[in-house]
């Protein structure tokens, strides 16, 4: 009994001392690092926004983009938009690595991940696509 | 099994069917319907003025069929149909087929087949075609003539990455059999739309493949082959496809000239869009001999003539560039590569001739040396290799004496005086991840500058990442304060810049010290030097500087000036060389007249530092005071 009881109180604390921790990260932190990829990204949106559009490409639950129709993109694009999604992708990797970096805490990478995917998918707008659990939705 | 036969149509029913063989049984199974046709038509079609033939399933390996209906009626239109529910192995799920033939030609005998008006459908296929047929034998022997048009196909997979739209071809195939083994000839025309594969993207122009062998159940042999790519290129080949390994036993594949102004878009590019060649301004030749034996890449000779490639983010550029680069997997071989001129990260590289030995995936060389202005990098004991897709490699590095005023112009800094040299006992470089072992020396300003622990990540990528300890021992403050355009101050001057950490070439951490050099030596500031120290400080002392009886000299007297910064989250904690009441001291005085400049702010946002210093040194200005 006094182990079980021992156990818990281990466990109650490295939870507790986890959601300390992140409740510590600051998404908004900046560094060169980070604010030159946020730049490169931004940039790229103007290229990425009528493909949102026409539903070519989606949010996914990872906090990346897809392709999810190149149908709706003419032959000719297309290869120029598996480019774009490649490139806003590698942005976006980094950008997640560079915010836990940032915060001293690498291995938070994938906490903040999941923070932006939420944030894409409720900043995307109206008649974009957004993959969630069951699939690609249409907001 | 079973069969049923009415009079006047013909309907035969078949419960179930198992091919073994895929593309043999398939061209069997359409084929079926002609050769009934063939066979039994001359009678039967008097009497039967429909044919039908039916199968619950068909299965074979790679694919399966299921509710499959063929009905050939000669007098109709369409004259033959194909109808069925088809599924290859790896789809998730059944589709429909349909293919048709508006109107049918079928000889008595052996003869001329013809299909006119047909069309394939399928789920995201759409396949117009006519094709003739010519089975009678030459000279006694079988032989085929086979003459194929596509008008407007369209096609895609279900990710869209093989795709082709409006598409016009033409192929014909001419075959006879002789003592076993069929000889062939056959070509194609792709007259017009486009296609898309994956990263290529392609439009129909006149492009043409001519090729010619033999063909038994062995092998495929490709006796020539020869694709006109109009504009950019013929591309020659010959080589054998090992029918039961399924692969190329061997193949020779020569491009004698590729134009690159034209290639690199349409054919280069799409393949090296994620690599530093991705985004490049390319002209010039180049040529390739390639070999390959049972499946694997053996041999290759590619060769450069006047290759001009400028990087469109300018991080790097080469002219008039000449190569010859031949690999072996069998033996090693010399790489020679020359060029007129360049640059690489602005840094101006001059006429080069570098020479290598290629290893399979190793590269080494005594030395490499490379022209930069007057003087040169010269790279030795260089030992490379590619290991999964990586690049890993480790040299020794010697920079001979380059003139400093013509490289800081080239780098777009201030004109520095001087001259620069640096010996690097070695590189290494892991993957994205360069670390040097030794120091980096530097003479400038008459002094010596040394650069401990470098190391840079992904210095061509999109955040490339910088680390270095630097040393400056006696820097001429002269020079330094003409070249920066700081108000003069003489003397000299010690830094330590420990921990510096550069992101995107910006400063994100470090821990400076910046000091007068110990030793007897000249020590004068001038009122404007000493504004603009104030200045950097924040607004105020410099006030007191304006209202004061001082500003009647033009130049004062120093015992000892020093700064420090550590910076850190973006703010730099600032302090001076000696304490004082509420702040620290900058310059302390001495003899007559002297001045004590004093700091006030010892937390000061680093964005703000910079513009300040930027206010100082760039507009030239005085410090606005207020």
């Amino acid at each position: 009994m006094k182990n079980i009881i021992i156990v818990f109180s281990l466990m109650m604390s490295m939870l507790l001392s986890l959601s300390a921790a992140h409740a510590a990260a600051d998404i908004e932190i900046n560094t060169p690092a980070i604010s030159a990829i946020k730049g490169s990204m931004q940039s790229r949106h103007a290229q990425l926004a009528p493909f949102y559009s026409s539903g070519a490409v989606g949010f996914s639950r990872d906090g990346l983009v897809a392709v999810r129709d190149a149908a709706a993109v003419p032959l000719a694009q297309r290869q120029a938009l598996n480019n774009l999604v490649a490139a806003e992708n590698k942005d976006r990797n980094a950008l997640y690595a560079e915010i836990a970096n940032g915060n001293q805490h690498p291995e938070w990478e994938p906490e903040i991940r999941a923070t932006f995917a939420k944030r894409w998918a409720d900043k995307a707008q109206g008649g974009w696509w957004v993959q969630d659990g069951s699939g690609w939705v249409k907001k | 099994m079973i069969t049923r036969r009415d009079v006047p149509d013909l309907r035969i029913t078949v419960g179930y069917w198992r091919a073994s063989r895929r593309l043999t049984q398939l061209i069997f199974f359409i084929g079926m319907t002609w050769f009934i046709g063939m066979v039994w038509s001359p009678s039967l079609a008097m009497a039967a003025s429909t044919l039908t033939i039916e199968a619950d399933s068909v299965e074979a390996e790679g694919w399966q069929a299921k509710a499959v209906k063929v009905v050939l009626a000669p007098a109709q239109r369409p004259a033959l149909a194909l109808n069925s529910q088809i599924k290859v192995a790896k789809a998730p799920a059944w589709g429909s087929l349909h293919a048709e033939c508006g109107q049918v030609k079928l000889p008595a005998g052996r003869g001329k087949w013809s299909c006119q008006q047909g069309l394939v459908t399928a789920d995201r296929i759409r396949l117009p075609f006519n094709f003739t047929l010519d089975t009678a034998p030459v000279a006694g022997q079988p032989s085929l003539r086979l003459d194929l048009h596509v008008q407007d196909a369209q096609f895609s997979d279900a990710a869209g990455l093989h795709a082709a739209e409006k598409l016009h071809a033409r192929a014909e195939v001419q075959a006879r059999q002789q003592g076993g083994r069929w000889l062939w000839n056959a070509g194609l025309a792709w007259s017009g739309g486009e296609l898309f594969w994956q990263p290529l993207y392609l439009q129909g122009q006149g492009q043409a493949l001519k090729a010619a062998g033999t063909w038994d159940a062995q092998a495929l042999q490709l006796d020539r082959a020869e694709l006109l790519l109009p504009g950019v290129a013929t591309v020659h080949a010959s080589g054998k496809w090992s029918v039961p390994e399924r692969q190329w036993q061997s193949l020779h594949v020569n491009v004698p000239e590729f134009d690159l102004a034209k290639a690199y878009p349409a054919l280069l590019k799409p393949m090296v869009e994620q690599s530093a060649l991705g985004h490049v301004e390319m002209a010039g030749n180049i040529a390739l001999k390639a070999d390959w034996q049972a499946g694997q890449l053996q041999a290759f000779k590619l060769r450069l003539r006047d290759v001009d490639m400028e990087d469109e983010q300018h991080r790097f550029a080469f002219y008039k560039l000449n190569a010859d680069i031949p690999w072996d997997y069998e033996q090693p071989q010399p790489v020679q590569l020359d060029f007129a001129g360049g640059h690489l990260l602005k840094v101006p590289l001059a006429a080069s001739h570098l020479q290598a030995e290629v290893n399979r995936y190793a590269l080494t060389a005594p030395e490499l040396r490379l022209n930069i202005l007057d003087g040169a990098l010269v790279l030795s004991d260089v030992s490379a290799a590619m290991l999964g897709g990586q690049w890993y490699w480790h040299l020794r590095a010697n920079l001979t004496p380059l003139d400093m005023p013509a490289l800081s112009t080239a780098l777009g800094w201030p004109r520095m005086a001087g001259k620069v040299a640096a010996s690097i006992p070695m590189v290494t470089y892991n993957a994205g991840t360069l670390t040097t072992d030794g120091v980096l020396g530097f003479n400038l300003f008459d002094g010596s500058i040394s650069v401990n622990n470098l190391g840079m990540q992904t210095p061509l990528g999109s955040s490339p990442r910088l680390h270095a300890d630097i040393e400056m021992r006696n820097l001429d403050l002269g020079h330094l304060t003409r070249t920066f355009s700081f108000g003069a101050i003489e003397g000299k001057l010690d830094g330590d810049i420990q921990h510096l950490e550069l992101q995107n070439w910006q400063p994100v951490a470090f821990d400076a010290v910046l000091k007068s050099s110990p030793g007897r030596y000249p020590r004068k500031i001038s009122q404007r030097a000493v504004e603009n120290i104030s200045a950097l400080g924040g607004a105020g002392a410099a006030a007191a500087i304006q209202r004061s009886v001082l500003r009647f000299f033009d130049q004062f007297n120093y015992e000892k000036l020093g700064l420090s910064c550590r910076l850190h989250a973006d703010v730099c904690t600032m302090d001076g060389v000696a304490e004082a009441p509420q702040g620290y001291v900058i310059v302390k005085g001495s003899g007559i007249p002297a001045i004590t400049v004093m700091g006030y702010n010892r937390q000061v946002g680093w964005s703000e530092l910079v513009s300040r210093i930027r206010r100082v040194t760039e507009s030239n200005v005085k410090p606005v005071i207020q």
